[in-house]
């Protein structure tokens, strides 16, 4: 998964993104103006933006309807010392999807941005499954008939990815750009290393194979 | 109806005035029945006095003596109550009186021609005649005619029952008259009021969320709503501004002291996260440090504004000495000096003398470094502010900072006074400022009395001029 926070503060970004690459194994890419956020938005695929309302260059309600308005339906959760009433509908209307006032709880934020992505796939609940695959994205444990299976870190991040689309054909670029944050240089064979792990382990001890390869497009994950 | 209500004073007036005009038409009324009916009466007794008198007759020995021959005495002018006569001559006294002239009553021939009287409980208008001549002639030579006096006299029953059927009359129609009047004004004034009414019932609709003022048809049309209408506008006006730049400060506020206490927040919870090693949490506490004395001076900043803008509404009195407005900027200078050398400014004061006023130095101080401040801040490195503290005529106190930086550009010019107000929040938190500098300087400039104005071009620097009057106005 990855995520983009738009917000002026610096150093409050960098703890937002520290949280969330270590607690929920995201990759994270900051933009510390409108301006900026706005290019990013619309430069990347993110699975979730964070987004501050008081914002140099470009306020966040503006940035908030213009990649509205571009059509991008990335889930936007709203960070805003503001509380009163008339901008919390001000700023659902304006498309967010969730908001949440300063100060606010780390491990809330957390929560709200897991969920806001998992709802953003289609996904309800926090456990995600298929066939006898079963993963879970707050404790982050991954079991495969019961049995525990042990992930790397990248390896959790793929399979989390495929299980929020599932049945879906998803691409190497796909994967990559959802799994990496600007700064990385994006090889796609790194990906083809983290399937065939994935596979090593999940298949292990089991009949049905879940990771298939579509040649030529990508992978697809059902049972 | 209350006496403090405008429908009660207008009623009260118009009773009050009608009820004079009804007093004033009784008085009149009865007045004039009374006098036409007594000068009827008067002039009816008249010719029954001549009547008496042509009963007056000589006796046939020419010796001047007269009689009385009551055969034909008139009859009385109210047959219900008889009048009274009595008849003198010059030469025998009295001759003769009315029959039912009553025992003991004396009347004097001599008098006024009209009088009133009462006898046995009943109320007479006397007449008397003088000099009446004897209508029956005599001549002769030694004949020497006689005059008579005559007193005649009518009692005014009739009259006073006519005159209080008058009184009762009037009376009457005024009362009716003053009851018509009542309601009709009633209904006009109720009529004429129902646009002040209407306006109430609107202006009872504005609130913080609706500040427009929805006027009656026809309430503008009216005289005396214009000024009322007029004040109301202005007055909805400065509201709605104030109310709604205390509602951008507090916003700004919430901003400005939220986001340094999130910060705070989520640099200890994620430390908390998980096990870090000891130089994470050392960076980590020395950033929630550096985080915290922001928010201090955050605090202190926001105090001091609350502070200044406190004085210049006139909350607080301060013991205030006279001080020298150069020697003040010369400290102010001295203070901002470490800063400038930092960022390689020169700062240039030029001086002339001593300009005297009276004041609190301390606040002084705080103006010209926060000005200075904020034109070293916006000066390129290397850059200069010339600072000039001079007296005009008059004693005036004028000081003016002026520094070649980007200048700021028009459109932000009239809101650089506002508090939190910064036209490129990402510069202003570069420089470190939280847009509040130049609102305390304004609220202490106005404190005094003063003006604080901004000149400003982009590319040609910042000039800002401080006048002081030089007898302050502290406003009470």
């Amino acid at each position: 998964m990855r995520v983009l926070i738009i917000e002026d503060e610096p150093r409050l970004a960098e703890n937002i993104a520290r949280s969330l690459r270590e607690s929920a194994g995201y990759a994270v890419d900051i933009a510390n103006d409108g301006q900026e956020g706005l290019f990013m938005a619309e430069s990347n695929e993110y699975d979730a933006v964070l987004l501050d309302l008081m914002l140099p260059q470009l306020d966040g309600m503006q940035l908030l309807s213009r990649i509205r308005k571009a059509g991008q339906r990335t889930p936007v959760l709203v960070v805003t010392a503001r509380d009163d009433k008339e901008s919390v509908v001000a700023l659902l209307n304006a498309g967010a999807d969730d908001y949440l006032t300063k100060p606010f709880d780390l491990g809330e934020l957390l929560a709200r941005t897991k969920a806001l992505i998992r709802r953003g796939k289609g996904q309800s609940s926090p456990v995600l499954t298929i066939g006898d695959l079963e993963l879970n994205t707050v404790s982050r444990n991954v079991q495969r008939g019961g049995r525990a299976v042990t992930l790397t870190a990248m390896e959790y991040r793929v399979l989390e990815y495929l299980l929020h689309r599932p049945r879906a054909v998803v691409s190497k670029t796909e994967l990559l750009e959802h799994l990496y944050d600007y700064n990385w240089e994006k090889f796609s064979n790194v990906i083809e290393v983290y399937i065939s792990g994935l596979r090593r382990k999940l298949d292990h001890g089991s009949a049905k194979e879940l990771i298939h390869t579509v040649r030529g497009q990508g992978y697809i994950l059902q049972d | 109806m209350a006496q403090n209500s405008i429908k009660g004073r207008l009623i009260a007036i118009v009773v009050l005035s009608q009820a004079l005009l009804a007093a004033g038409l009784l008085f009149t009324g009865i007045y004039y029945t009374r006098q036409s009916l007594l000068s009827t009466l008067d002039a009816s007794m008249q010719a029954r006095a001549m009547s008496v008198a042509a009963l007056v007759r000589y006796t046939e020995d020419a010796s001047g003596n007269v009689y009385f021959d009551d055969a034909l005495v008139p009859p009385s002018i109210d047959p219900g109550h008889p009048d009274l006569f009595a008849v003198w001559t010059e030469k025998s006294g009295m001759l003769a009186h009315s029959a039912n002239w009553p025992a003991g009553l004396e009347v004097s021939p001599t008098g006024g021609a009209h009088w009133n009287f009462k006898w046995a409980h009943v109320h007479y208008r006397g007449l008397r005649v003088f000099q009446a001549p004897v209508l029956d002639r005599e001549e002769g030579p030694s004949f020497h005619p006689q005059t008579l006096t005559i007193v005649y006299a009518a009692p005014t029953k009739r009259i006073q029952e006519q005159v209080r059927t008058a009184g009762i009359f009037i009376a009457l129609s005024s009362l009716v008259l003053l009851a018509a009047t009542v309601l009709l004004a009633l209904w006009g004034i109720r009529r004429g009021l129902l646009p002040l009414q209407q306006l109430a019932q609107q202006a009872e609709l504005v609130s913080s969320h609706n500040w427009e003022l929805h006027l009656p048809q026809d309430a503008p049309q009216i005289a005396e709503l214009r000024p009322l209408i007029r004040s109301m506008e202005t007055m909805l006006a400065r509201l709605e501004r104030s109310f709604v730049q205390q509602k951008e400060f507090l916003g700004n506020a919430a901003h400005e002291l939220k986001t340094p206490v999130a910060v705070l927040k989520s640099t200890l919870q994620s430390l908390l996260q998980r096990p870090r090693t000891s130089e994470d949490y050392q960076r980590g506490l020395e950033h929630s440090l550096e985080d915290l004395e922001r928010l201090e001076q955050l605090l202190q900043w926001m105090l001091r504004l609350a502070r200044a803008e406190q004085w210049a509404h006139g909350a607080l009195r301060r013991d205030l000495q006279m001080i020298d407005v150069t020697a003040t900027c010369e400290e102010a200078v001295e203070r901002i000096r470490h800063l400038a050398e930092d960022r390689h400014t020169t700062i240039h004061l030029s001086k002339n003398g001593q300009v005297p006023f009276r004041a609190d130095p301390e606040d002084l101080q705080l103006i010209w470094s926060n000005l200075l401040e904020n034109a070293v801040r916006y000066s390129p490195e290397g850059g200069s502010v010339e600072v000039a503290v001079e007296r005009k005529d008059g004693g005036n106190a004028r000081v003016t900072f002026q520094d070649n930086g980007p200048g700021i550009p028009p459109s932000d010019l009239p809101h650089v006074f506002e508090r939190f107000y910064r036209g490129d929040a990402s510069r202003a938190r570069a420089t470190g400022g939280f847009g509040l500098g130049l609102a305390i300087a304004k609220a202490l400039v106005e404190a005094y009395g003063g003006t604080i104005t901004a000149d400003s071009a982009p590319g040609k620097g910042t000039r800002m001029t401080v006048e002081l009057p030089v007898t302050p106005e502290i406003r009470p």
